[in-house]
């Protein structure tokens, strides 16, 4: 057990019946904890023996798998008038493509190219620009039960029930997100399950340390810590996270110290204006800070303080978790393997916006929500030196590339001019594309017909528009890594 | 090496030819042996990589098994690699530079003098005493010999290398033995060197050393008090200190060591070492850094922990480096090493503690008094019934002490194990087991104690311990089981070690200076060529 | 009769290159205790590694059972005909510590060198092909032959370090050439010249074996029997080393096929098919003629886009696109997609035990390492990679096992792969991967 106080019996039988069955005397105590599981808290509301994407309660249509098939794929090209009927057929079967060396890349980046422009027009990039797209229409979550926090201190009738029974919960992420085939079943949903396995495998590591000074399972003024720490997550023998490892939290103004009131081992904190905390992800882009306005925690440590489990939870500007989601890769990549569609996620989080009233046009910019926190008993120490998280250089690289392209949505949807996109990034599967469909016997359609951010000369090389800066690849469309994976990067 | 002439070549009529010496002792060098001895003369960035045989422990100790076994065709053929490789390294040409101290007059041909230069002066470092002429001429013509079939004259070296490497003057410790006055014998000055630098500093004498036993040095008591003095005030008495004990606390029974993934999924790979490395370090702060009583190794609550040590013993880690020095606080029922990590769990089972197993241990280890082995029809299985009405460990063991056969090894060797059920089998620490409060209450001859602090003082106090200590750290040096060795026979140097208050460089610097450190038995005239016999008296 | 030292070294210093005319006699065994052929000549023993992208489902393959006389699982269903010459490892661990597990990477880049790449597409050592090749291809006219059966030269795992790979023949013809094309030698005719070098490491061993009598001068009766062994054990080195300067019989019955033409070598199963034991054949008769004896054969890159006509997604896409069944609890068309991994490997090694060579057959003489990159593909996981090897090694590998890993460390059964390959070598892999515990159970 981490609980360290400074009063211990003098005997070892006297010691053990102190710690099991009396209250031990007011003294100061700490509790630390290392994140095993941290994921979008959403809820599945569908039935135990059904599969995946079925029908429940949560989404009585079932997930929503855009492009996941020839009919999916339709459904989504059919929305822009400007595309020939021909067009849209040989989009979805390629000609020729069984003489092509690697038809599956083929269809995977044709697809994904005309995915990723969807516009009112020809010639709009729209997962830089989602707002010159229709609203291809994301089905909602229409269930009752959420997990979650209440933010707003009110019981309002769109709010969730908690799976606990508590009213008022605020998760309006989850309503606009959580029937969509990737977030839909946290136990299997791809992104929640590669979320977890590369934190797990240490691309980052969240910490919690958990102070006071009366009791640690009942106390009226606790603090609580939330945040980074440089040493990766050390997995026991059966591949679990393992318990009771030394973790040093890093310092930073980003994290914020909360008050918190215990009872009967649930941490409640403060609710504060601003709560800064790791974000969840699996691409090294991704991670940074959560900003959460009006944020608050709850963690619930089990009676023998070897497990904890809770939410953390605020608005989040919607813009930023978009960017964040789309981005992680390209638009396209998402959307063609895992059966999201960033366009439509942008609607449904426009249309389910419910905090953070921007001062000067009123609109809600902020987005109720909440992550799931699993946690192991861990030492959670200040460090000697300041330390910082490293990240490797490619990792760096890779972020300059997702600023780049979140940059240019953000200018895109705040002032409603289309934007370009930025060379380098990979966005727009450009020129992943081009480089694919090589061998294909119709490749001259594709190249004529399906708009590109850019041209490639008969070499391959990028001309037109000529790249600004040092193009910070985000995600590696060379051809033998985008045939070698097709998550496109290593 | 530091350039001491040494003469090279013995001539005719030295010790080694002599008709009255005889071999005393015939010890294979260890894998860490022969791996100091390697980068002390060829440096540290010549790679050696290959297979070890395996060692044996007899009387509580590896290091005398040296003096019992040989190599196998497949250690040899090992060896002969090994050696290959090393020769290749040493002459290539990013090496001979440094390595080679002459050059050829030409490269493709034989230069019989620089290849004596270069064979007698590895020769004398690897053989550890010169060579005589005819061994260095045999060298020197094979040296030649390969030059000329390869054309080329480093190749010639390399293979002269290669074969003073996997020679059995290199890989075995010869120990010569002459005349003394009387029935008497006494190692040779050579055969002295050996033993100071192995026990000292694990490896091959260096070139003061060797000087040393040239001039007859080491066979006047200033002369040899002059070395032991030079070798104890070295920081390499640390490396020397470091093999001593771990083969005394038997650190490498982690090689055989796995514990239960499901029940205890903390015990990982890193586990192991960091827990050999964790007693190490508290035995060497304490012997050689602090100079303190040995006695305390029984009492300390200070040790030096690493991350994964931490997570152990559930405390925090500072990360100021990969180790940090810890006390235990007074109540966290830690006692010297007996408490520790390694001791705990390398004589424990997969999935639960082992009492008897742990008191087996620590009475051979520490008080020299190893236990029987079990009859053979022996049935384990109430004990390991943890579903019947006996909920504790203590609970079933005991049972044995009601049985007459069993109780007269159990009451020896079971009670320190039962003082030490509040740790479990990884060494963390626990109060209760299956829902019931641990007894550690423990009883040997009438003493009584309980729990770790109790364990560590009874040792610390018991006459049997330092006295343990000094018998293992004899026949560690001489190579012989010490089983077979009383504190007596070196009385003077234990009391050495007694008066300073058991301090270890004080029991080292008795030793080596004692009469009875280099003396050895008269030749064996026993015709039996079955067995090694075992010498009466040392 | 008693073969005298003497007699194998007569002419040594002369440094010539002369076939020693030393008849070797039924009485000889090695030093291992190793038979030899009927004609007296040591038979090599040669080694193969498989690689197929992917994984395998862990509920559809993992036996329950451990040790020997495990339940065939649906998965390893193909690979029944050779199970008592086969080990399968499950629940091993690939530990990256400080580095990135770079996807559809470090898994195999582990299980080939013991090490997690610190670069992606990267090795930290060489492979451990090239490590035995090193030790066993002495001699041979290549020291290594690797082969693709997708049709890309890149798709070979066979690696010096770092970011080259060896290229690998992409086409049945393309290796046909290389091995029976032109500068092929039919080892039973024609000029072979011994390793120079083992006749100079003869005279070392010589000169070793002359210390006898001094060194054994004035020893007590027990050491002089244990210096008795150690000199034993330098003449049964040196008698080894006089088996190598012997022209390597060929005991193998083999027929150099005809050219097989050209033909369609791409990511299609029904190709794949073709390819796969085409290649496997002409790589087994490689390693019987002494052509080689390492040999590596890929059916895929590690995120392997095999497809099956009509399956717009192939499989790499499958991994990451198909849902779970609830109530089978894994991927359904993934887990077909396992199953043809499978049945590829099976058709490989039914090329090598279909080679009789001597008293077995030329995978009883072998050793075959098969691996992929991924123990469950949709995540990138790389705890539980499938591991396989077959083959007895000449009779050093103990075979008909599943070894349950428990998490312990890849680089255990590359170890263990070394020893029984006849390596001498004491340790593995770095970091926390690094070991020197073998699997000693399938030691012999």
């Amino acid at each position: 057990m981490i609980v360290r106080t400074s009063l211990l019996g003098s005997t070892v039988a006297v010691a053990a019946l102190s710690i099991l069955t009396q209250p031990v005397a007011a003294a100061p105590w700490t509790r630390g904890f290392v994140v095993g599981t941290y994921g979008f808290a959403f809820h599945y509301g569908g039935r135990p023996e059904s599969a995946e994407t079925d029908p429940g309660a949560d989404c009585p249509r079932g997930s929503s798998v855009h492009f996941a098939d020839e009919e999916n794929m339709r459904k989504a090209l059919v929305q822009q008038p400007w595309r020939s009927k021909e067009e849209i057929e040989n989009i979805i079967r390629p000609p020729g493509i069984e003489k092509a060396r690697l038809p599956t890349y083929v269809r995977f980046y044709v697809w994904g190219r005309a995915a990723s422009y969807r516009g009112w027009r020809k010639g709009i990039e729209t997962y830089v620009n989602p707002f010159a797209a229709p609203d291809p229409g994301q089905p909602q979550v229409t269930g009752r039960i959420a997990d979650g926090l209440n933010l707003d201190g009110k019981v309002k009738a769109i709010d969730f029930v908690g799976t606990d029974g508590e009213k008022g919960i605020d998760n309006a992420l989850y309503r606009a997100w959580g029937c969509d085939a990737p977030f839909r079943n946290p136990a299997s949903g791809t992104l929640d399950l590669r979320e977890n396995t590369q934190m797990q495998e240490g691309l980052y590591t969240v910490v919690i340390r958990i102070t006071g000074n009366q009791d640690s399972r009942n106390d009226s003024d606790a603090t609580v810590e939330i945040g980074y720490s440089p040493d990766k997550i050390v997995r026991d023998a059966v591949g679990n996270v393992a318990s009771d490892y030394s973790y040093r939290i890093v310092k930073s103004e980003q994290y914020t110290k909360l008050r918190a009131k215990i009872k009967d081992g649930v941490v409640e904190t403060e609710q504060v204006d601003r709560l800064h905390v790791p974000r969840i992800g699996w691409f090294p882009d991704q991670m940074g800070d959560a900003d959460f306005h009006s944020g608050r925690l709850r963690l619930k440590i089990d009676a023998d303080g070897r497990a904890a489990a809770g939410f953390v939870g605020g608005y989040r500007n919607w813009l930023d978790l978009l960017a964040e989601n789309t981005f992680a890769q390209t638009g396209a990549e998402q959307g063609i393997r895992d059966h999201e569609d960033a366009v439509s996620l942008y609607y449904a989080l426009k249309r389910n916006a419910d905090g953070m009233p921007d001062p000067k046009t009123g609109r809600n910019m902020g987005i109720s929500m909440a992550y799931r926190i699993k946690a192991v008993p861990a030492h959670v120490v200040d460090p000697a030196k300041p330390a910082q998280v490293r990240r490797p250089e490619e990792d760096e690289k890779r972020r300059k590339g997702y600023e780049m392209v979140k940059a240019a949505m953000l200018k895109a949807v705040s002032t409603r001019t289309v934007q370009e996109v930025p060379l380098g990034t990979g966005e727009g599967q450009f020129p992943a594309m081009e480089r694919t469909i090589a061998d294909l016997p119709s490749k001259d359609f594709f190249l004529k017909t399906l708009d590109a951010p850019g041209k490639l000369d008969e070499n391959g090389k990028v001309i037109s528009p000529a790249p600004k800066a040092e193009p910070q690849r985000q995600v590696n469309n060379s051809p033998a890594t985008a045939v070698a994976s097709a998550d496109g990067d290593p | 090496m530091a350039a001491i002439l040494v003469c090279t070549v013995f001539g005719a009529g030295s010790v080694w030819a002599a008709d009255n010496s005889h071999v005393a002792g015939l010890r294979r060098l260890s894998e860490q042996e022969y791996r100091n001895s390697i980068a002390d003369i060829f440096g540290k960035d010549i790679a050696v990589q290959g297979m070890f045989e395996p060692q044996v422990r007899m009387g509580g100790l590896v290091a005398t098994s040296t003096a019992v076994l040989s190599v196998t065709p497949a250690g040899f053929e090992s060896f002969s690699k090994m050696a290959d490789s090393i020769a290749i390294q040493v002459t290539d040409e990013k090496h001979r530079g440094k390595l080679v101290s002459c050059k050829p007059k030409a490269a493709n041909a034989p230069d019989d003098a620089c290849a004596s230069e270069f064979l007698g002066h590895y020769g004398l470092l690897l053989f550890r005493r010169p060579l005589t002429s005819a061994e260095l001429k045999a060298r020197v013509n094979l040296a030649g010999a390969m030059t000329k079939s390869s054309g080329d004259f480093y190749t010639g070296l390399r293979y002269g290398l290669a074969e003073l490497i996997q020679s059995p003057n290199f890989l075995f410790r010869k120990e010569m033995a002459v005349p003394a006055g009387g029935k008497a014998y006494t190692l040779e000055p050579y055969s002295r060197a050996t033993r100071l630098s192995y026990l000292m500093w694990d490896t091959a004498p260096d070139a003061e050393l060797l000087k040393a036993a040239e001039t007859g040095e080491l066979n006047t008591a200033a002369g040899l008090e002059k070395q032991v003095d030079r070798l104890l005030a070295s920081p390499r008495l640390e490396t020397g200190m470091r093999a001593f004990f771990t083969d005394m606390l038997e650190l490498d029974t982690f090689d055989n060591v796995s514990k239960d993934a499901l029940i205890y999924p903390k015990w990982g790979g890193a586990m192991a070492p960091s827990a050999k490395e964790e007693t190490l370090r508290t035995t060497i702060n304490l012997a050689l850094r602090e100079n303190g009583d040995m006695r305390d190794l029984m009492t300390t609550r200070k040790t030096f922990i690493n991350r994964s040590m931490a997570a152990i013993y559930d405390v925090d880690f500072s990360f100021d480096g990969d180790w940090m020095p810890y006390e235990f606080p007074a109540d966290s029922g830690r006692s010297g090493v007996v408490t520790q990590v390694s001791m705990l769990s390398m004589f424990s089972h997969p999935g639960q503690s082992s009492p008897t197993k742990r008191g087996v241990a620590l009475m051979d280890i520490f008080l020299c008094e190893p236990t029987p082995t079990p009859p053979a029809n022996v049935d384990f299985s109430a004990i390991n019934d943890t579903s019947g009405p006996l909920k504790t460990v203590r609970e079933r063991l005991m049972a044995h002490a009601t049985t007459p056969t069993c109780a007269s090894c159990h009451t020896h060797s079971d009670p320190i194990g039962l003082s030490l059920e509040g740790f479990n089998t990884i060494g963390g620490r626990r109060l209760t087991e299956n829902g019931q409060l641990i007894d550690l209450s423990a009883t040997i001859k009438g003493t009584t104690f309980k729990d770790g602090p109790g364990l560590g003082k009874y040792l610390h106090d018991n006459p049997k311990y330092p006295a343990c200590m000094a018998r293992k750290l004899y026949g560690y040096a001489k190579g012989v089981n010490s089983e077979d060795v009383d504190a007596t026979v070196f009385k003077a140097a234990y009391k050495n070690f007694t008066d300073s208050g058991y301090r270890m460089r004080a029991l080292l610097k008795g030793l080596a200076e004692s009469p009875e450190f280099f003396s050895t038995p008269a030749a064996i005239q026993d015709a039996s060529a079955e067995q090694p016999t075992k010498l009466a008296s040392h | 009769m008693r073969l005298h030292r003497r007699t194998l070294l007569r002419g040594m210093f002369q440094g010539s290159a002369a076939v020693m005319g030393v008849p070797f006699l039924d009485c000889f065994l090695d030093s291992k205790g190793q038979a030899l052929a009927a004609t007296g000549q040591h038979l090599p023993t040669r080694f193969s590694t498989f690689f197929f992208g992917l994984g395998l489902t862990t509920s559809l393959w993992v036996p329950k059972k451990a040790g020997l006389d495990y339940e065939t699982t649906s998965q390893l269903k193909p690979l029944e005909p050779f199970k008592n010459k086969m080990n399968v490892f499950s629940g091993m661990r690939v530990m990256v510590d400080d580095n990135p597990n770079f996807q559809h990477w470090s898994g195999n880049a582990a299980i080939a060198t013991g090490i997690a790449p610190t670069k992606a597409s990267q090795f930290d050592s060489k492979t451990i092909d090239q490590t035995i090749a090193d030790v066993i291809s002495r001699g041979t006219r290549f020291k290594s032959v690797a082969a693709a059966a997708s049709g890309d030269p890149k798709h070979c795992y066979s690696s010096l370090g770092g970011a080259n790979t060896l290229p690998a023949d992409p086409s049945p013809m393309a290796l046909y050439t290389r091995l029976f094309g032109p500068g092929f030698q039919d080892p039973s005719k024609a000029d072979w010249k011994p390793d120079p070098q083992v006749m100079l490491q003869q005279s070392v061993l010589s000169a070793v074996s002359d210390e006898r009598k001094d060194f054994m001068k004035n020893l007590g009766a027990g050491d002089k029997t244990r210096m008795d062994q150690y000199f034993t054990s330098v003449r049964e080195a040196e008698l080894q080393l006089a088996a190598e300067l012997k022209r390597p019989e060929i005991v193998a019955k083999v027929d150099i096929p005809a050219a097989p033409g050209e033909m369609p070598v791409n990511y299609a199963l029904p190709n794949v098919r073709t390819v796969t034991p085409l290649m496997a054949k002409l790589g087994a008769l490689a390693l019987a003629t002494d052509q080689t004896r390492v040999f590596n054969l890929a059916i895929s890159e590690p995120g392997s886009n095999i497809f099956v006509p009509g399956d717009p997604l192939g499989y790499h896409i499958t991994t990451h696109m198909e849902a779970i069944d609830q109530n089978l609890g894994y991927q359904p068309r993934v887990a077909k997609y396992n199953v043809y991994s499978m049945e590829l490997l099976a058709s490989v090694l039914k090329e090598l035990d279909g080679i009789p060579e001597g008293d077995g057959t030329l995978l009883d003489h072998s050793l075959l390492f098969a691996y992929s990159d991924q123990s469950y593909a949709k995540i990138h996981a790389v705890d539980g990679i499938p591991i396989m090897l077959a083959g007895n090694a000449n009779g050093r590998m103990k075979t008909g096992y599943h070894i349950a890993g428990g998490g312990a460390p890849v680089s255990r059964v590359g170890l263990t792969v070394q020893k029984a390959m006849g390596l001498s070598v004491d340790g593995w892999g770095k970091g926390s991967m690094e070991t020197k515990s073998a699997y000693t159970e399938l030691l012999a």
